[in-house]
């Protein structure tokens, strides 16, 4: 009985986590005027410090690859042998202009999501990789760090700003289908781990170029005001 | 050696390089240490460091075009190999190849690019979609173009493949943006020092990229630097289209250059055409602030000399500004009471009344008035008075009046005598202005003719004072509106308003000499033969009333009894101003001209004030002799009453119904 007690008691309170993690994962509301002390941003508003999030999390990755490639592989170009996939590979995007055009927004919002979603393990088990990097400059640990809570703001921030223009009626409601994002990774869950970090870090960096692309295109393509 | 952590996040690719060679040694050994240690704990660690070594020992070979061309490696041939490949816009590149030192393969299509698309796990080599061979440069357009995928490019010959894995790359990696366009420079201020300038710089993005869409997003570097030096100075990268620069000197020229690169990556475009920066001094705007400020002192130094003589010559100003208003002022009387008001007061005293009534006339009064003319009069003996021989009480009044009146000492100089007045004959004016007032004193106007006879005698052609006498121009100078009697003569007449008498006499004298002294001359001898022919005339005249010129003609007229001219005994006879025409021109035109004369030249034996009239004599009937005849000059004035006695009359006014009352 004391044993069950115990199970019991570890299920509740991994239950207890569990239910946290949801519910922190879950998109926040967007403020509405209701709310008090909430401050109503505009979609243009949104956007641009969404691309400017995402130009920020583009340049600490470039930094951390190059560095990166400077201490560890200093010698060669790395993009040959690199050529395997990364785990976000699977994931369909836009490889040209005349593509990113074509594709519509929600499509094109639903790439930047899934592309976020996908990276924000692998980034979390890089940082704590790093530690063990003696050699490693702290200062690029920290980029590590930082660089997967940029992952996680920015994929809150575009949530938000899927959640805005569906409000506006600009996209429809399929945006919705990502809510639970863990379910597209399982079958790359194993993938990533199998990765060096420096194809991590090159995979990454790549990627968040492609986010920070599409998200311009998104904007320029809906509110072409300011900065197109 | 780490990448500058404060500045920009991307090391160039020199500095890549060079740390790169200076460092991996060391931290390869380090690495290695701990890979050592750690080779028993893990095997992924072995592998790693077999890896490193072998791709450290590939590094020597071939070209790494990724990273730039540092590093010269000229022992070995070199072998064909890819030059470069750039993509201008994000959606085509090109690639270029040099066959090295194997010049016989330099021909176009020795050589041949395959190009690996690292799609799918398996890919397969394509040739080059499009081949330049003048610039053996292999085009990829936009189909064959996918970003975000590694392409690997090979030369192949006929036998043998030339690949290296640095040719390796993904496109977005190897953009270089063309310069920026239309560049210009505006100039924001200078310094009030006038020796430096700040100016904002334009430009457009490069036509090919496509910023609009945003699918190129790109950040400008703008360089500049003083002509002919080499130096450039660079400013921070910013993704703008213009830029403010600051403190450039005044006179110098700079040349400007911009670039532009991807953001977040490291490839920088060429530079655009150099634009010329050049700003001269502006003296306008120097010359103009000390020149405002010379007009602004001199204005004010004006207005205060201005100022200054004002004050100092205040007074003289107000005198020339403002010249004093001369009040009203009558002797004896305030001027206050000549304000409003004070109407009644003011008659009282003008008529005399009360103790500080308006003094007579005497010359102590008037003494500081230049233009009170007094007239001196000798005083009566009292014989004249017993020759008239009055026996009535009014004889003996106005005898007594007259030589009381006489008594009073008039000043017998000349005083009152004008400045036109002969002083040489001052006993004539004052003997014939007696004999005026006097006309009831026949005896004594013929001593006074006498006198003027005799005067005028040796002196002929001076003065016609008989003319005077007997008449005179009217210029009547009508001062006062009351008449005073100021003398009462032994013969009973009363003679009203002495002064003006007085005044009539002195302008009738002063107009009679000025005017008529040359052509007198022959008139006076004529006259004073004629006036001994009829001494003994008695002749009664009476003035015409609207004459009011008295001519010597009309006396001579008179002197010489013309056919028509009525007996004296008749009485008066008016005086008609024709007469005066049968007269020698010469003196008829001589005594109108002078005189303005109110109406038809007159001859007028008595110049009488047209409101009053003297009394001259007072006949046996108790009637007013107004004109006495005139004894002096022509015809002997009446010496005794007139023959008839003349109602009293104005002076001066006689109308023609009058006339015919006034009987003789």
């Amino acid at each position: 009985m004391p044993g069950n007690i115990r199970s019991v008691s570890f299920v509740v309170l991994v239950c207890l986590l569990f239910c946290s993690r949801l519910t922190s994962v879950g998109a926040t509301p967007i403020c509405t005027n209701a709310h008090a002390g909430c401050h109503v941003l505009s979609l243009s508003n949104l956007f641009d410090r969404v691309i400017q999030h995402s130009a920020r999390m583009h340049g600490i990755s470039n930094d951390l690859h190059s560095e990166f490639e400077q201490y560890f592989l200093p010698s060669r170009n790395q993009i040959g042998r690199v050529s395997r996939n990364c785990h976000t590979s699977t994931i369909l995007t836009p490889n040209g202009k005349e593509n990113a055009q074509k594709m519509a927004r929600e499509e094109l919002t639903e790439v930047i999501l899934k592309l976020l979603v996908a990276w924000r393990d692998p980034l979390w088990h890089f940082h704590h990789s790093m530690a063990h990097y003696d050699d490693f400059n702290n200062f690029s640990s920290n980029k590590a760090l930082e660089m997967s809570d940029m992952v996680h703001e920015l994929r809150k921030g575009v949530e938000k700003v899927a959640e805005k223009m569906q409000v506006l009626g600009i996209t429809s409601n399929t945006v919705n289908s990502l809510t639970s994002p863990e379910a597209l990774l399982p079958s790359e869950s194993a993938e990533w781990r199998l990765m060096k970090d420096y194809d991590l870090l090159y995979c990454f960096r790549r990627d968040s170029n492609k986010v920070q692309n599409y998200l311009k295109i998104l904007k320029c393509r809906i509110v072409p005001e300011h900065g197109c | 050696m780490g990448s500058p952590r404060s500045g920009s996040r991307w090391p160039s690719d020199d500095q890549v390089l060079k740390s790169r060679s200076a460092l991996s040694l060391q931290f390869f050994s380090s690495r290695l240490r701990n890979n050592i240690m750690a080779v028993l704990s893990s095997s992924s660690n072995i592998l790693l460091l077999l890896l490193i070594s072998f791709l450290d020992w590939l590094s020597t070979q071939g070209s790494a075009f990724i990273m730039g061309r540092d590093h010269a490696t000229s022992s070995a041939p070199v072998e064909p190999h890819i030059t470069e490949c750039i993509s201008r816009n994000q959606e085509t590149f090109r690639c270029w190849w040099s066959p090295g030192s194997f010049h016989n393969l330099s021909s176009p299509g020795a050589l041949r690019v395959f190009y690996l698309k690292k799609v799918l796990p398996t890919s397969e080599w394509i040739e080059c979609p499009e081949y330049i061979y003048s610039n053996r440069e292999c085009f990829f357009d936009v189909n064959h173009t996918s970003i975000w995928v590694p392409y690997c490019l090979q030369l192949r010959s006929q036998n043998h493949t030339y690949f290296n894995e640095d040719d390796c790359f993904t496109v977005e990696n190897i953009v270089r943006p063309d310069p920026p366009v239309s560049s210009n420079w505006t100039l924001l201020e200078i310094s009030p020092s006038g020796l430096s300038y700040d100016v904002m710089v334009n430009w457009e993005p490069p036509p090919s990229a496509d910023v609009e869409m945003g699918w190129m997003r790109i950040e400008y570097e703008i360089q500049y630097r003083e002509r002919n030096t080499t130096n450039w100075e660079a400013l921070e990268i910013q993704p703008h289209t213009q830029q403010t620069i600051y403190g450039l000197h005044i006179g110098e020229e700079y040349e400007v250059h911009i670039r532009c690169r991807m953001q977040a990556f490291t490839k920088f475009g060429e530079f655009s055409d150099s634009i010329f920066i050049q700003v001269t001094e502006i003296p306008s705007k120097e010359s103009t602030f000390p020149l405002t400020l010379v007009l602004l002192f001199g204005i004010v130094g004006i207005l205060i000399i201005i100022m200054l003589i004002v004050v100092s010559q205040q007074h003289r100003l107000t005198l020339i500004l403002l010249p004093p208003v001369p009040a009203p002022k009558i002797k004896g009387i305030d001027p206050e009471l000549l304000k409003k008001g004070k109407l009644d007061e003011l008659n009282f005293i003008l008529s005399g009344g009360g103790m500080g009534g308006l003094p007579t006339y005497s010359q102590d009064y008037y003494e500081g008035e230049p233009w009170v003319e007094f007239i001196g009069i000798v005083a009566e003996d009292a014989d004249t008075g017993e020759k008239d021989n009055q026996g009535s009480d009014t004889q003996r009044l106005l005898s007594q009046g007259i030589s009381h009146h006489m008594n009073i000492s008039f000043p017998d100089d000349d005083s009152g005598r004008a400045s036109c007045y002969n002083p040489d004959l001052p006993d004539q004016d004052t003997l014939m202005l007696m004999a005026t007032l006097l006309p009831g004193q026949p005896e004594d106007r013929e001593a006074s003719f006498n006198v003027v006879e005799r005067a005028p005698a040796p002196e002929r052609g001076e003065r016609p004072l008989v003319q005077t006498q007997t008449g005179g121009p009217q210029t009547w100078v009508n001062t006062d509106f009351y008449a005073q009697v100021s003398n009462v003569m032994p013969s009973g007449g009363v003679v009203l308003s002495p002064g003006q008498q007085l005044r009539v006499q002195e302008s009738t004298l002063a107009t009679e000499e000025k005017t008529q002294k040359k052509e007198k001359k022959h008139k006076w001898s004529e006259d004073t033969e004629d006036n001994k022919q009829k001494e003994l005339q008695f002749q009664l005249l009476v003035v015409d009333p609207e004459g009011s010129g008295y001519t010597t003609e009309s006396n001579a007229w008179r002197i010489s009894p013309p056919p028509s001219s009525p007996m004296p005994g008749e009485g008066y006879q008016p005086i008609h101003p024709q007469p005066v025409e049968t007269k020698p021109a010469a003196t008829a035109e001589d005594n109108q001209s002078p005189y303005i004369l109110p109406d038809s030249p007159q001859s007028q034996f008595f110049a009488p004030v047209a409101d009053y009239t003297v009394v001259q004599e007072v006949d046996s009937q108790h009637s007013l002799l107004l004109n006495p005849p005139p004894c002096q000059s022509p015809p002997p004035c009446l010496p005794e009453h007139p023959l008839k006695a003349i109602p009293a009359m104005p002076v001066g006014y006689i109308t023609p119904e009058l006339l015919g009352n006034l009987s003789p």
